[in-house]
């Protein structure tokens, strides 16, 4: 046994260029799971942190519709608490977004002696006070404009001292006096992204006085909370809602679930490919020692001691790879963290990720991971060695052997795993989940035909080449020779390049339908909006500043249009509230149901809505929709099911008279202008400019302006893809390059032999090159079919169940030409090493090795 | 949350910087911050006697910066239990009326909704309410603070209404209703003037230190008979007895060397009644401007100076923190010919708010011109806690 251990450890350490590129391999793979998790941790975190900065202690939220909440109901509860929800504490809140130059912040309008009721006794010996003393509290009352940050945003802001800046609401400018810092070490991460202000302040710049965003509620200790909210509803009126603070934390951060999840799917596939080179690099391990482990067994040494050993020194392997793995993953998660919140804050919600947390959970499960890959890695060597006769072990033609027996048997599996994949596909309707099963499913199972269409290919090159000459026999025959060694390495390259082609694919087809979508639909010339978050009630157009734009002269008609966020029974559900003209009826692509019929329909209340609405919502055309409308809960009947690839979450389109009449809310945030023939686009575009100038910072976009910004929108979510898909193909690179460094270096006897039969160095450099190339090609050869049917899975079936889009294919070189550069790279890559050294190499040394 | 609960105790500061002036003149920086140093620009100053007219005088006095309306009482159950409570409306001005913000310029061209906010607020309430329940011996306190909008906190002169959420303070014909609740108790009562406002100090002026502007206009109604439910545990008991009414408004403080006060306000078995305050400045002696006022039970009221008063402590208290109180007490006054003993009928009556205070139901026994005599009351011992 101790002769086995110290064979095991002086084999690891004569190896150390193999040692070093299984642990790369792994330790990318780990470090991907671990990064994407820290990214989606730390933006969760980040969200939770500055949900609970403000009023953190309540267990439950009034809410109202797009308008808020009548503040006069906050008044009852507190005036006549025992009419329901007695001995509960009840606050205020008003929030909106505002934007401090280029940033956007939360602006938290509260009552700060409600707030600290409702903490309860919470922290009474806090020491660190954010207004200090008397003058500062009249100041928070009675300073119009006061407002209060913590002082790591008041640095980042470069605000100084106790200084005036200005802040935009809807492009509005205001004057704003910071009156205190809360200090960094008492406030922490949560208020990074909050500027904080007296409600009446919040009220007055949002435009929405009189009402508020929300009433947080701490419900009394010791009584039911089914009870409470029972006897809280009851007294409210029909538009108010009440619902747990967490279910409203979790709906909120469950708006992103698709896009983690693609995230999540993308890291696993990262360890795959790691799991297939700890695989590769384990055999690859224990195939070297068949003679010493043939001759141990000879000598006595039980299976259980070969397979403890085999077993040992992979998990050793899988710790330390997952060690560095997660040190890797550290790093990378803290690049990852800013693509990811920007996608975030791109796409659903504004939060200020300005702490990297490292989750303990996630340290504990790439550990794991890594060691349980590597074991499951080796355990399939670890038994072909040990259930091999004594004798037999030491022949290398046996493992060959069987090799070309296990290719076929793989072929069959791959046909099985294939069809899992199809019925994975075909059984499940709606589940992401099944979705991404038949996608690894279909992934190994192009992994597994791999080797068998290698040792195709190379016996039919053997074939072939026994016409043109013995070198390219040989180096053929060579290749089928050795699959038990190069099959996996080239397994796992050509499953790195399918997901690869696959996915580029699918972000080319993406952003095709997007661009055609685009095209379509934006039909008017210019387009106004006041800036901000798009569902934020306080983004609006100034009446005033629209009859003055409406005047510019050149312009023909114009549309309306309002976004705002209203509940409905299946939660929260976007609204874009329109007043059309004929030029942008065409703009609208139906999926679903007759335009004829549909726009007649609409005009007298009926609702549009978008694919990926109707897809999370199972609606289709003649389905109805209730909403909460200002006057309680309303149905309205679905007309139409229409393209639009701008909310993954969906929307509802509804006439914008019906709206306002259902929601009593008169603003409008776009304003979509369609020119006189023969007008000059930027002409009116700077005669809007400046009669907008000085009254409200607007957006004024051409319709090229407004495509070419979506466009990059789109691309900055797709950066994080890339990275990630990146990474896999890297992993890919580092396992064919370490497996056909191993397998040339194995063979610088062969190689001796042959330049001792007259191969010139070059020539000998030039077998290698060609053989990794081969290699290399056959990999992208299984992948190049397998990508599109990857792009097909991920646009037909992922993209489908987890957004409800539908996007048609569109197939370019670039995907295909990238994925042949990266084959072709790694192959070379792999040859250089083992042909500079077998061509310097002394012939009697390389040869002495027989 | 624990910045906002800073806030709130910074705030609780502010409004008893103006309730309880001793941290006026604590509160740093005290040159740098009007509300607090004394006399403040743009506020009405106590500084002439004035005319009393009531039910006027019952309602807010808005040019003054602070006021209070302050309610204790001892009760009866029938079944011979015994409760005291203390229900206080404060009053702050954070600023004169005349410079309150009237609206912010606005800005370029100002949204049609950005017309001001009702939450827009000069003046804060604070209130406190405490029950002594000496069956059970328990003492239990709750602090409440608002901004004066929206009608969550306030008061009105005709009809009088002081109120903060639904703790109230309310006349109903010739009658005041209270209300509060906190939990495990409330109350809700009648209270029944026994006697005409009293008018303390000079006709109504008391002043409090050297300086002219720390002076309060102060009157009380030292006998109100009181009959109501009390609820404890959600279990109603029936209550009468006897409260004390004292309001008192200014814009002062009190001068830089007091730091606090012992009250005393006892209603005596044959109808009569004692009040005195005694100032104290660091080293705990009495200040000359202490004083009280006596009524008799015939109604005739004579007003006491801080010679005409001699109170010796026998007995004292500590809180959890070490803090000391007295706790018992032995007042006379010869030239009424009056010999009281003074005790507190549970050691624990302190309440925990920003700044602490004991304010608590005491027995009352001795004697007058000879003639032994019994007594309910309540005292309130401002000073003696460390601020923490």
């Amino acid at each position: 046994m101790r002769t086995l251990r110290a064979a095991s450890v002086r084999h690891l350490l004569r190896h150390p260029a193999q040692l070093t590129l299984a642990l790369v391999g792994l330790a990318l793979g780990v470090g991907t799971i671990v990064a994407v998790d820290i990214a989606t941790a730390s933006a969760r975190r980040a969200f939770e942190l500055s949900l609970q900065a403000v009023n953190g202690s309540a267990t439950h939220q009034i809410v109202g519709g797009p308008r808020g909440i009548d503040e006069r109901w906050y008044v009852q509860l507190r005036t006549q608490p025992r009419g329901g929800g007695a001995g509960a504490q009840f606050a205020p809140v008003v929030s909106g977004y505002v934007t401090v130059g280029e940033r956007v912040l939360q602006l938290i309008g509260l009552d700060p002696f409600a707030s600290a009721a409702l903490a309860g006794g919470a922290g009474r010996a806090a020491p660190a006070l954010a207004i200090h003393g008397p003058a500062q509290v009249r100041e928070w009352f009675t300073l119009p404009s006061a407002v209060v940050m913590s002082d790591a945003l008041a640095r980042e802001l470069g605000i100084a001292g106790e200084g005036q800046f200005e802040l935009a609401v809807g492009g509005v400018p205001h004057r704003a006096t910071l009156i205190a810092r809360l200090a960094d070490a008492d406030s922490g991460p949560g208020f990074d992204g909050l500027l904080l202000t007296d409600i009446a302040q919040a009220q007055e710049w949002l435009g929405v006085v009189g009402r508020l965003t929300r009433i947080d509620v701490r419900a009394p200790a010791g009584e039911s909370p089914a009870e409470f909210v029972a006897q809280l509803r009851a007294r409210l009126p029909s538009d108010l809602t009440v619902r747990s603070t967490r279910a409203e934390a979790r709906e909120t951060f469950a708006m992103t679930d698709a896009f983690t999840v693609n995230l999540k799917a993308m890291s696993l596939l990262a360890l795959l490919v790691g799991t297939l080179l700890i695989y590769g690099a384990v055999s690859f391990a224990v195939v070297q020692r068949r003679a010493i482990i043939g001759i141990l067994r000879a000598l006595g040494a039980t299976r259980r001691e070969v397979v403890v050993i085999v077993l040992g020194e992979a998990a050793l392997l899988g710790l330390a790879g997952a060690v560095c793995g997660v040190l890797l993953g550290v790093l990378i998660g803290r690049g990852l963290v800013g693509l990811v919140s920007q996608t975030i804050n791109d796409l659903y919600f504004v939060v200020a990720v300005n702490a990297v947390s490292v989750p303990a959970a996630t340290l504990v499960k790439a550990l794991a991971a890594g060691v349980a890959t590597a074991l499951a890695a080796a355990l399939l060597p670890a038994l072909e060695v040990v259930t091999s006769v004594p004798r037999l072990a030491l022949a290398r033609s046996v493992l060959e052997q069987r090799a070309r027996h296990s290719a076929r048997a793989l072929l069959i599996a791959s046909l099985l795993l294939a069809l899992g994949a199809m019925l994975a596909i075909v059984t499940s309707s709606r589940s992401l989940l099944a979705g991404f099963a038949a996608l690894f499913l279909l992934l190994l199972s192009i992994a597994a035909a791999t080797p068998a269409l290698l040792q195709a290919l190379a016996d039919g090159g053997a074939r072939l080449g026994a016409r043109i000459g013995p070198a390219a026999r040989l180096a053929c025959a060579d290749i089928a020779a050795s699959l038990s060694r190069t099959g996996v390495a080239i397994a796992a390259l050509g499953m790195a390049l399918t997901a690869m082609i696959g996915v580029a694919i699918m972000v080319e087809s993406f952003r095709e339908s997007l661009r055609d979508w685009l095209a379509q639909t934006m039909r008017a010339d210019v387009y106004v909006s006041a800036p901000g978050i798009a569902e934020s009630l306080e983004r609006r157009l100034d009446p005033r500043v629209i009859a003055a734009l409406l005047a510019v002269p050149g312009i023909a008609a114009h549309s309306e249009g309002r976004r705002v966020s209203v509940s409905s029974p299946e939660g929260p559900v976007d609204l874009n509230a329109v007043r059309l003209v004929p030029a942008s009826y065409p703009g609208f692509r139906f999926t679903a149901g007759e335009p004829s019929r549909a726009w007649p329909q609409f005009s007298s209340g009926a609702i549009l809505i978008s694919e990926p609405l109707a897809w999370r919502l199972s609606r289709s055309v003649g389905d109805s929709l209730t909403l909460e409308t200002a006057a309680g809960p309303r149905t309205f009947t679905v007309a139409g099911v229409y393209r639009e690839y701008g909310n993954d979450r969906g929307e509802v389109l509804m006439d914008l008279g019906h709206y306002q009449r259902w929601w009593q809310d008169e603003g409008i945030a776009t304003l979509g202008l369609y020119l006189s023939p023969g007008t000059s686009v930027a002409q009116v575009v700077s005669g809007l400019r400046r009669t907008a100038h000085g009254q409200q910072a607007l957006l004024i976009r051409s319709n090229a302006d407004i495509r070419a910004l979506s466009m990059r929108i789109f691309e900055r979510t797709f950066v994080i893809t890339r990275v990630l898909y990146w990474l896999a193909a890297g992993v890919a690179a580092v396992g064919l390059l370490s497996a056909l460094l191993a397998w040339e270096l194995e063979r610088s006897r062969e190689l001796a032999l042959l330049r001792s039969l007259g191969l010139t160095p070059a020539a000998t450099a030039l077998l290698t090159a060609a053989q990794t190339t081969f290699m290399g090609l056959t990999a992208l050869l299984a992948a190049i079919p397998a990508g599109v049917l990857t792009a097909l899975v991920l646009t037909e079936v992922i993209n489908r169940r987890a957004f409800g889009w539908q996007i048609g294919l569109h197939l370019r070189a670039a995907p295909f030409s990238h994925a042949l550069l990266l084959a072709l790279a790694a192959a070379l890559a792999a040859a250089l090493y083992p042909a500079w050294r077998s061509a310097r190499l002394p012939l009697a040394a390389g040869l002495r090795e027989e | 949350m624990r910045r906002l609960t800073e806030l709130l105790r910074a705030l609780a500061l502010v409004v008893a910087s103006g309730a309880q002036p001793e941290y006026a003149a604590a509160a740093p920086p005290a040159a740098a911050s009007p509300a607090a140093s004394p006399p403040v620009p743009g506020f009405a100053t106590a500084l002439e006697p004035r005319t009393f007219e009531f039910p006027r005088d019952h309602g807010p006095h808005p040019d003054f910066r602070q006021e209070w309306w302050y309610v204790t009482g001892n009760l009866d159950a029938a079944d011979g239990e015994r409760f005291g409570f203390e229900l206080t409306f404060f009053r702050v001005a954070l600023v004169p009326q005349s410079t309150a913000r009237s609206a912010e310029p606005p800005a370029a061209l100002a949204a049609p909704a950005s017309a001001g906010s009702a939450w827009r607020a000069r003046e804060i309430y604070m209130a406190h309410f405490a029950v002594t329940d000496v069956a059970r011996k328990r003492f239990r306190f709750e602090q409440k603070l608002s901004r004066a909008a929206l009608a969550l906190a306030g008061a009105q002169a005709e009809p009088l209404r002081v109120w903060l959420d639904d703790w109230a303070l309310e006349a109903s014909g010739a009658s005041w209703q209270l209300h509060a609740a906190q939990p495990g108790y409330s109350i809700d009562l009648v209270l029944e003037p026994q006697s005409a406002p009293v008018l303390n100090g000079a006709a109504g002026l008391s002043r409090k230190a050297d300086q002219a502007a720390d002076a309060t206009y102060y009157y009380s109604i030292p006998r109100l008979g009181v009959r109501g439910r009390l609820l404890r545990d959600g279990r109603a008991i029936e209550v009468h007895g006897l409260s004390w009414l004292d309001r008192e408004w200014g814009s002062g403080g009190l001068g830089p060397s007091e730091v606090g006060w012992d009250w005393f306000g006892l209603q005596l078995a044959d109808g009569s009644t004692l009040m005195f305050y005694a100032l104290r400045d660091r080293n705990g002696r009495r200040e000359a401007h202490s004083a009280g006022t006596w009524m008799a039970p015939d109604g005739n009221v004579r007003a006491l100076t801080d010679a005409d008063v001699g109170i010796a402590v026998n007995d004292e208290w500590r809180n959890g923190s070490g803090d000391r109180y007295p706790a018992g007490w032995h007042i006379r006054v010869p030239a009424l010919t009056l010999d009281l003993r003074v005790r507190p009928v549970l050691a624990d009556q302190e309440l925990q708010t920003t700044p602490r205070y004991w304010e608590g139901a005491v027995d009352v026994s001795g004697e007058r011109a000879g003639t032994s005599l019994s007594g309910r009351g309540y005292v309130e011992l401002v000073g003696y806690a460390q601020e923490r």
